[in-house]
């Protein structure tokens, strides 16, 4: 298989007399590239990560510059409950309560998304440092981690979470963000643990060990770039995780703390009898669309990195190293 | 001996949930005693009422008496969960035991028809998919399967309760079978109950298919470029059985644990579903309990989905190896 | 070409009529010609060793022996099959799909490298053989029979090996096991793709010598393909040398490896390790094989070559320019220079009987 493997060119400890020993900068710099930025040339290539980083893109602006754009949404924008594209002022309607939806979609963006990064970035890192050490290490440390991995699989999330949620009650969007992934890593852990299982045993990790290399390095230099596909598509996974519990908690009512969410919005149309007319489909739809379009481009940008679990596509894209494999029968 | 080594593990797992539970009531911000206080006092009793009298309710209700020591209540806790005993609810003033089993049959009937079907469509479809690979219906079908799972399944039942029973009237909105029924074997009252089942199933299958057939498809796509597919063609083995009992048999095992994971989500996700429809099931009741802070019910509740999920997770890891003949028990190998 | 003889003239009984093949993909950056008209035939009962380096079209010659070469490469030509017992049948006449099937594993067989991917992970190797007699209507009973004798001629247990599953098996046994289910339906040939490259050399050894005693017992014709010279030295009857997706090189093994013509044959024996040479006498072979879109006009070999000229660049030698009248043919213009130009640096070839 042909996985990377970098620890054996970083020869900067020993200064032999035959070539010189690559220096320090380009070493890193050939990490990075076949770690981060080849993987990223591979995924940029096919059309699905294309679209969905634009799509991505597209709700980070909202939650940017749109906020800066569009009025945040006050009492009496427009008169009740106009359906969409009739005003210009409010082009997508309005609520019971004469609020823009169009203002109250955007002004929803901004908490979500830190929710979302909070959430994201901590079940991936958590898990995968948890996955590594655990699938590396072996022995008691590993049962040890995975008997807590499993603990965490077991209960159920969403109860916790709700059961947490109401007796905490947090307001702060990157805790609810973590809140939210609060047992969500443990699936990424273990899916981590079973690859760095099947990794350690290959050679040239054998290798590393008998050079003597400090554990860190050998996870660091051998592991971590052969374990990226996997963590790049469960950031994904996490952060739909984030978006459908949030959502579904603001709808309930469980959370609160922020002003607006696409989940407040379909609990007010649900209750205030949107779905019982078609005047107040607009209510109700809008807010769906913008979960299902943050959703359908993440999902997007997950299935375009399908390609990375092929290790020999990502070695082709590195500009750095060496295109070595010949024509193979 | 495996089975052992996971059984245990499962006890430990399971004692670990009761311990979080046992953590939370106590730690939870005016917790049982105070409120039950509050209740008593609204309900119209004495404008004082004992301490002790307080500490005896709430262990009738809790299982836990505040007035002893934290180790003691932890024993007693735990002991009478073991026993089956849950507490009584405060709400309903019934026994938790008594409400949960009740709900818990109708939850199960829910999510078993559900991730049945979630896996059999998904399954086939992505299979289909690897073989047609390239073709039109597969790249529509990947759109299509990718689009379905970006969906909350919750949003997918807010569109249905709008479009198929307010709108359309064809299926109930509400309940887990006509009110006016008595739950009987007859078969007016089954299919009043299936008719109920069938949007809350629905939401749960559109949206959860698509990400099983594309696993599903990665798995076949990745099987069929193996040798052994090679040599079967060669030996003469008919497309059809090699499309079953080696792609198919092969590409399956991988999803077991999608499987495994399904369940512990659907059981969190009964929460949400059965709020929508108003189905009184498991989840139902926990976020009643929750809303109404009935500590008691709400500790059982919890307690009953992990202990269902645990023993789904169980069974499931314990027949893996019946299935796939390639897993041995390998447990952790030589510590680094 | 007047009265000269050709290399397939000097095969009496052709079992296998090679004319003409060649194997292309269409890739992105051209056609790519992993077989290019290759001719060959295939005497019945010999054992043929095809050599080459990797990427040389050695797997695509043996694919194309059961017209089974890998989508999306496509093969041409004409292979013409002469069964003991029967017709000469058109290989590639794919009018007729059951014509193909019924020959393939039946009267021809193959045995891949990597024999524990060969099997069905979730089946056992007795339903791997229970299967393969049943589509093609034998007797179960009488050839599960035939299977445990075959298992234990290659010195297996065989209800042991039944039962397992593949990967339950060592490197060594499943090979042998796949051999066995190779040959439970008593084909003639058996085409043989590098079986031995993924064993240690003990187990490389035992298994030649098995197959050379299957060969004799059951009358086989053995098509051997390897990288690996000196493996099949002992077991070929006759060699045949590939490079750059052509046949550089085809005789009775003795005469090509004391005697080769073809200085690239003649590199490869030099370069082939021996225990007792010194290091800076070992010879690798100087450039790499070509990129099978871009192969060099004229002789493939010749910018590797020390005797290459004008001629070698202009024009490719056929495989019959060295007046094959003993059966060894070389394609190479110069054959008479070769023995001075590219001295065989062993002292001996001892060739074991």
């Amino acid at each position: 298989m042909a996985e990377k493997n970098s620890s054996f060119s970083q020869s900067d400890d020993y200064a032999s007399g035959a070539g010189k020993a690559a220096s320090k900068e380009e070493i890193y710099r050939e990490w990075v590239d076949m770690a981060l930025l080849a993987p990223l040339r591979v995924a940029w290539n096919d059309w699905r990560t294309q679209v969905g980083s634009l799509i991505i893109l597209f709700y980070v602006l909202m939650g940017t510059v749109g906020v800066a754009l569009v009025d945040p949404p006050t009492e009496g924008q427009g008169p009740r409950l106009t359906t969409a594209f009739q005003d210009w002022s409010v082009p997508l309607g309005t609520n019971n309560l004469g609020e823009s939806i169009l203002s109250a979609t955007v002004h929803a963006t901004p908490p979500m998304l830190q929710m979302i990064a909070a959430g994201a970035v901590f079940s991936t890192a958590v898990a995968t440092v948890i996955g590594t050490v655990s699938g590396y290490k072996g022995g008691a440390v590993d049962r040890v981690l995975t008997t807590l991995t499993d603990i965490a699989m077991t209960i159920p999330g969403l109860p916790l979470i709700i059961l947490l949620a109401a007796m905490f009650n947090p307001t702060n969007p990157a805790v609810i963000g973590i809140l939210l992934t609060i047992n969500a890593w443990a699936g990424l852990a273990r899916s981590i643990r079973s690859q760095v299982l099947s990794l350690r045993d290959h050679s040239y990790v054998e290798a590393s060990r008998i050079m003597g290399a400090p554990t860190r390095r050998i996870l660091k230099d051998d592991i971590l770039p052969n374990i990226m596909p996997y963590v790049l598509i469960n950031f994904v996974n996490s952060a739909r995780g984030v978006i459908f519990g949030s959502v579904g908690l603001y709808y309930l009512g469980l959370l609160g703390g922020v002003h607006e969410n696409w989940g407040i919005m379909l609990d007010g149309a649900y209750s205030n009898g949107a779905i019982y007319s078609l005047k107040g489909l607009h209510w109700l739809t809008v807010p769906m669309i913008a979960i299902v379009g943050i959703s359908f481009g993440l999902v997007l940008f997950a299935q375009g990195t399908e390609k990375l679990f092929n290790p020999r596509i990502r070695a082709r894209h590195a500009e750095t190293v060496e295109d070595t494999a010949p024509y193979q029968e | 001996m495996y089975i052992v080594k996971r059984v245990g593990q499962a006890l430990l797992t399971f004692v670990a949930v009761v311990s979080v539970t046992f953590a939370l009531v106590r730690a939870m911000p005016g917790g049982p005693a105070d409120f039950i206080r509050a209740k008593v006092m609204r309900s119209g009793g004495s404008d004082e009422i004992s301490m002790s009298e307080i500490n005896s309710l709430t262990e009738t209700y809790t299982n836990i008496d505040p007035s002893t020591p934290m180790h003691v209540q932890y024993f007693n806790y735990v002991s009478s969960v073991l026993q089956g005993d849950l507490g009584e609810s405060i709400w309903y003033n019934k026994p938790v035991a008594e409400i949960l089993i009740d709900a818990a049959p109708w939850t199960i009937f829910l999510l078993s028809v559900s991730i049945l079907l979630t896996f059999g469509i998904g399954i086939v479809l992505g299979a289909v998919m690897a073989y047609l690979e390239g073709t039109k219906f597969d790249g529509a079908s990947t759109i299509g399967s990718m689009f379905l799972n970006s969906v909350p399944y919750y949003v997918a039942a807010i569109f249905m309760v709008y479009i198929v029973s307010i709108q359309l009237g064809f299926l109930p909105q509400s309940g887990r079978f006509d009110a006016a029924l008595q739950p009987a074997l007859t078969v007016e009252f089954v299919s009043s109950m299936l008719r109920h089942a069938v949007l809350p199933i629905v939401s749960l299958v559109i949206t959860g298919f698509g990400g099983v057939a594309i696993t599903m498809r990665g798995n076949a796509i990745q099987e069929i470029g193996e040798d052994y597919i090679r040599v079967a063609h060669l030996r003469g083995v008919p497309g059809r059985r090699i499309a079953t009992r080696y792609v198919g048999r092969n590409a399956i095992l991988p999803m077991y644990t999608n499987f495994m994971i399904s369940i512990g989500f659907m059981f969190g996700g009964s929460v949400i579903l059965e709020q929508i429809f108003a189905y009184e099931g498991l989840g139902y009741y926990l976020l009643d309990a929750i809303n109404s802070k009935d500590y008691p019910l709400m500790m059982g509740g919890f307690l009953l989905i992990s202990f269902a999920v645990l023993v789904c997770i169980l069974v499931a890891d314990l027949t893996y190896s019946k299935i796939d003949p390639r897993i041995s028990d390998t447990g952790s190998r030589e510590a680094y | 070409m007047t009265m000269q003889q050709t290399h397939t003239a000097a095969v009496e009984d052709p079992i296998f009529e090679v004319r003409d093949i060649s194997v292309s993909f269409d890739m992105d950056r051209g056609e790519s010609r992993v077989l290019d008209r290759v001719d060959m035939d295939i005497q019945r009962g010999e054992i043929l060793g095809v050599v080459g380096e990797s990427g040389s079209g050695k797997s695509m010659f043996a694919s194309a022996l059961l017209d089974a070469v890998v989508d999306p490469g496509v093969l041409t030509g004409d292979i013409r099959f002469n069964p003991e017992d029967g017709r000469s049948v058109d290989l590639l006449d794919r009018s007729d799909d059951e014509d193909i099937k019924d020959i393939r594993w039946r009267q021809i067989a193959m045995v891949f490298q990597g024999a524990m991917s060969s099997f069905n992970p979730t089946m056992t190797i007795e339903e791997h053989f229970r299967e393969t007699l049943s589509i093609h209507g034998y007797d179960v009973d009488e050839g599960m029979e035939r299977a445990r004798d075959l298992l234990s001629d290659l010195y297996l247990e065989a209800d042991q090996v039944l039962g397992s599953h593949p990967h339950e098996l060592s490197g060594g046994m499943s090979q042998r096991a796949l051999i066995a289910l190779a040959l439970v339906l008593e084909p003639e040939v058996l085409v043989m793709d590098e079986p031995t490259a993924a064993l240690d050399l003990l187990m490389q050894r035992s298994i030649i010598e098995l197959i050379k005693e299957i060969a004799t017992e059951r009358d086989l014709t053995i098509v051997f393909i390897t990288h690996d010279l000196p493996l099949v030295a002992n077991l070929a009857d006759r060699l045949a040398v590939l490079y750059a997706f052509e046949f550089v090189e085809v005789g009775p093994s003795d005469d090509v490896l004391t005697g080769a013509k073809h200085p690239y044959t003649r590199a490869l024996l030099n370069a082939t390790p021996n225990l007792d040479t010194p290091r800076e006498e070992m010879r690798p072979i100087e450039g790499s094989a070509p990129d099978p879109v871009n192969v060099p006009d004229g002789c493939s070999y010749h910018p590797r070559c020390p005797l290459a000229d004008d001629l070698c660049v202009r024009e490719d030698p056929p495989l019959d320019s060295s007046d094959p009248t003993d059966g060894h043919a070389a394609a190479c213009h110069h054959v008479e220079r070769v023995p001075d130009e590219v001295p065989l640096t062993l002292q001996e070839v001892t060739v074991d009987e």
